[in-house]
């Protein structure tokens, strides 16, 4: 242990050159004249000392909070999954800041921090609850942890676009850049490092006792409570504290305590001295790279972007080979009626189809609000987008159907499990490597990309199973990539980031006639086929044994359903951009509402995709006028908005399931 | 000979003698007569439009014109028609437009807004031509639309000459032997765009006769993101950054800011607000603008 801790000292110490050589722009032979002060006024000597060191000294002081942070939530939760971005927090404080800078600039800027540890502290709360006390050391709350992602994105996004110009800026920052202009951040974090720091310390005990699990901490007669909240806000504060000084850096949460696992830290201490080693380490290597890469392009490569990079891959290696029990804990949303009561699903078609029809008639113009049946040329203007955005819902929600059944897991929509982050990916690496809109490239590309996600899902999935940890797994790693490649893109600057965020906020606004009659007759028969295939749905619900018992191919019968899933879902995205929540609720709500035969299931979920998105449509177009609001971006907002009061209205949470 | 000129008054009547072809980035368009009510997306196309006196009726957010593209001023009655990514098409309808003019990555509109009225498409930006040519086309192409032809050669002469007698002012002032000149626009605290080859600014340098004191390889923008650091490498010549800049303060207190050469020698100015993404006579302001600051640097 104290070898591997001086090895690594010393590869940090081998590092720094290399860093301040490509952080100051001057070779490392120049190094050692500008620091030794040859010339204490030149320029040479202004870069070392105003842009590289204190941008080095960032990445360590940076790189350490977030690993201690990993690593106290980690040992708090007994979760090697949690991290600050994996639960949320980091999310939460990225949007108070983006909010805050948007509504109250000057306080923004003289007090940020207290704005990003009341996002972290909220967005953790949150996460928290949702996944219940049982779904903690598991996989439900980092799924949850998702879930609460997607819908701070959609806020964000929201901000983002009706803000224009001025808040452009906020994805760079977004994006965790680790550059420096003088000390003034080195010289704000260090303090609130090592306060953290000290709580911490004062918290090593009733961490290495809970290592041996919460009774045996009981029975000694520490009130485990206080200490572990203590515990959690601190590394709260480490994580808030980051993302004001520098933004959102993920994966050096979650990276730096595996790293100390693998070399070997046992103890809860150990742990935490280890992660806070690696986590500068690791930060100042990839910030390394990230400099080392920027040479090359005329845009920026933001540290964060480089990190997730680096971190995809080792966290799927790390974790994809050592899943336990709790991670394969199922998770059970809450449940409603046993049996759907006829009358429901009248109630359901006759929402559609006032909503439908309200959405035809009922529009706000320039002289008010207004009803009638709409002209020739409004009706055009209006069907399409209906269309579309109704094909969207059912599609999302019949692909949530679909998957959440297949993984016996009621959080395993397309947009969590990482199809439509799949599809995103093709789309958005396209722009990069391509050049050009992401309008130019179409179907065939995000087909290619959600089949892409599903090929890897079902590749570990059989070697894992088909454990819904290892699925879950995947999705949360693709929607990472698919986040760092945004954060490059994004980062560029141009006049295409703004269509990028447009995009990415799943608009009905641009769907062409053409498009939204495929798209229809395209999840029409999908739906088709799913329901003509309700029984294989059920039987493999029951458990593949169960399947396999009552005669199904139970091999080919997965592969058939999920590749019907995923392909809906790459449609969708397709044509409207990513759509999230949709194929979350849809589904939740009609098995709430009583729905539990498959084919039942499908339809009623179906029917209620539609319900919300031209829902979300109609409201998006209708609320800021004559400003109007991508549906994608609504039906997130109000959909993650349901999901997040229906979880908190049952206390207990996911992990309760029937039982609360 | 007889039957040829029967012939070719044949078709003179045939064709409607109103009739006007205009040709965008997809190829020709007719029209039987000259638009009167114009919706533009790109605030490059409404700046143009303005430049040929022909007032929109609508434009993609006016609020962020004003804001950062200022001049010229849009008409005070301009109805706002939604944001630039996303417009909304049933305020356009409502309008009654005659044409849609939309620009670069606007062109996934193109069909739905086709069904309110003919829509235009002009790729000003692109990394493969030259920008300004391509802004001067389309603002040609427009004037062709809105039958002002005669007006826009005027202007571009008037702009043309107004470049010349800048640029004859400034190599004046410094005896032929301006300094170079950077332009840039501050992100924030620590980032900056450089403009280079193919910006609007650059095109501005070049007709005033000054040589771009860190120049960058062509882009579709003309753009490089950059962090300060970067700038350390302007040693000769005047840094222009382009307002708005509202941490202008808390930039200039970095010690990283006051380190760096030009800096130090003083030869920094601020450029008011101009859309550095605008059409043919953003050139023009963005060189009035550079020849002001340049004068007033040296004045000093």
């Amino acid at each position: 242990m104290i070898v591997r801790l001086a090895l690594g000292a010393l590869v940090l110490l081998a590092l720094v050159p290399a860093h301040l050589s490509l952080g100051s722009g001057l070779p490392l032979a120049e190094l050692w004249p500008a620091l030794s002060g040859v010339d204490p006024d030149g320029v040479a000597a202004a870069l070392l000392s105003h842009a590289a060191g204190p941008r080095a000294v960032v990445a360590v002081l940076a790189g350490a909070a977030l690993g201690l942070a990993g690593s106290v939530l980690q040992q708090v939760t007994r979760n090697r999954l949690v991290s600050p971005l994996t639960i949320g927090a980091s999310s939460g404080a990225w949007l108070a800041l983006v909010v805050a800078a948007v509504a109250v600039p000057a306080l923004a800027t003289a007090q940020g921090v207290w704005f990003a540890m009341g996002g972290a502290v909220a967005a953790t709360g949150l996460v928290l609850v949702i996944a219940g006390r049982a779904g903690i050391t598991g996989l439900p709350v980092v799924l949850a942890g998702m879930a609460v992602n997607l819908l701070l994105q959609a806020v964000a996004t929201v901000v983002v676009l009706t803000n224009g110009e001025a808040v452009r800026t906020l994805f760079i920052w977004g994006a965790g850049d680790l550059t420096q202009n003088g000390w003034d951040w080195a010289r704000w974090l260090w303090p609130q490092v090592l306060g953290g720091l000290i709580v911490l310390f004062l918290c090593i005990r009733p961490l290495a006792l809970l290592k041996l699990g919460t009774e045996a901490a009981a029975s000694r007669g520490l009130a485990l409570l206080p200490l572990v909240l203590a515990a959690v806000g601190a590394a709260l504060w480490l994580t808030a504290s980051v993302i004001t000084a520098v933004g959102v850096i993920g994966f050096v949460g979650l990276l730096a305590p595996a790293l100390a696992r693998m070399a070997g830290a046992r103890s809860a201490a150990g742990e935490m001295l280890a992660s806070l080693g690696l986590g500068a380490l690791v930060l100042l290597a990839t910030d390394t790279l990230a400099l080392f890469a920027g040479q090359f392009t005329r845009d920026l490569v933001p540290s964060g972007a480089a990190a997730a990079l680096v971190g995809v891959p080792v966290l799927i290696g790390l974790t994809l080979g050592r899943l336990r029990a709790q991670d394969h804990a199922p998770l059970r949303l809450p449940e409603g009626a046993d049996r759907l009561r006829p009358g429901l699903a009248v109630l359901v078609a006759a929402g559609v189809a006032g909503l439908t029809l309200a959405s035809l008639t009922l529009a706000p113009t320039a002289g008010g609000w207004r009803m009638a049946w709409p002209s020739e040329l409004v009706l055009s203007l209006r069907w399409p987008r209906l269309l579309a955005g109704a094909a969207a819902g059912a599609g999302m929600a019949l692909a949530g159907v679909v998957l959440q059944r297949l993984l016996r897991n009621p959080l395993a929509s397309p947009d969590i499990i990482g199809i439509s982050s799949g599809a995103t990916l093709a789309l958005v690496g396209a722009v990069v490597l391509l050049g050009g809109s992401i309008h130019d490239f179409g179907a065939p590309v995000a087909l290619l990309g959600g089949l892409g996600a599903l090929a890897v899902l079902l590749v570990l999935g059989r070697r894992q199973n088909n454990a819904p940890g290892a699925v879950a797994l995947v999705g949360i790693a693709l929607a990472a990539l698919l986040d760092a490649v945004l954060q490059m893109v994004l980062a560029k600057g141009g006049d295409e980031t703004m269509m990028v965020v447009g995009w990415l906020a799943g608009s009905t606004a641009r769907v062409t006639e053409g498009q939204a009659l495929t798209l229809a007759a395209a999840v029409l028969l999908l739906a088709v086929l799913a329901v003509a295939a309700h029984r294989w749905l059920t039987l493999l619900a029951g458990g593949e044994p169960f399947a396999a018992g009552r005669g199904l191919a139970v091999g080919p019968a997965r592969v058939v359903l999920l590749s019907l899933g995923a392909v809906t879902a790459a449609a969708v995205t397709a044509v409207v951009g990513p759509i999230a929540f949709v194929g979350l609720i849809a589904p939740h709500l009609a098995a709430l509402l009583g729905a539990r035969r498959s084919a039942q299931h499908l339809l009623l979920a179906c029917g209620l995709g539609v319900l919300l998105m031209v829902l979300s449509d109609w409201l998006g177009r209708t609320l800021l006028y004559p400003v109007q609001l991508p549906a994608g971006a609504m039906a997130s907002v109000i959909g993650g908005g349901y999901f997040l009061l229906l979880l908190l209205a049952r206390r207990g949470g996911i992990g309760a399931g029937r039982t609360a | 000979m007889r039957l040829f000129l029967a012939l070719l008054l044949l078709l003179g009547l045939a064709v409607p003698a109103a009739a006007l072809t205009v040709e965008d980035s997809r190829g020709p368009h007719t029209f039987a007569a000259p638009p009167e009510r114009a919706v533009a997306l790109s605030w490059s196309l409404a700046e143009q439009l303005v430049n040929l006196d022909v007032a929109p009726v609508g434009v993609a957010d006016p609020e962020g014109y004003a804001e950062w593209v200022a001049r010229p001023a849009l008409p005070e009655d301009v109805a706002g028609v939604g944001l630039r990514q996303e417009p909304n098409l049933e305020r356009i309808a409502e309008l009654a437009p005659d044409v849609i003019l939309i620009s670069d990555d606007q062109h996934a509109f193109l069909e739905p807004l086709s069904r309110i009225a003919p829509v235009l498409h002009f790729e000003t930006f692109r990394a493969d031509h030259d920008n300004q040519q391509a802004s001067r086309d389309t603002y040609l192409a427009l004037a062709r639309l809105f039958d002002r032809e005669a007006l826009a050669a005027e202007r571009l002469a008037e702009r043309d000459a107004r470049l010349k007698a800048l640029r004859e002012t400034v190599q004046a002032h410094f005896d032929g032997d301006p300094p170079p000149v950077t332009v840039v626009r501050f992100v924030d605290e620590a980032r900056v765009i450089v403009y280079g080859g193919n910006a609007m600014s650059t095109f501005a340098l070049e007709a005033l006769g000054l040589e771009n004191g860190f120049p960058q390889p062509a882009s579709k923008w003309g753009l490089a993101m950059m962090t300060l650091r970067d700038l350390a490498k302007v040693t000769k010549g005047a840094l222009l950054y382009i307002e708005p800049f509202p941490q202008a303060d808390a930039l200039f207190a970095k010690p990283l800011w006051k380190a760096l050469p030009v800096v130090r020698a003083g030869d920094v100015a601020a450029l008011p607000p101009t859309w550095t993404y605008g059409g043919v006579f953003s050139v023009e302001y963005l060189a009035e603008a550079i020849a002001d600051a340049l004068l007033r640097l040296d004045a000093r």
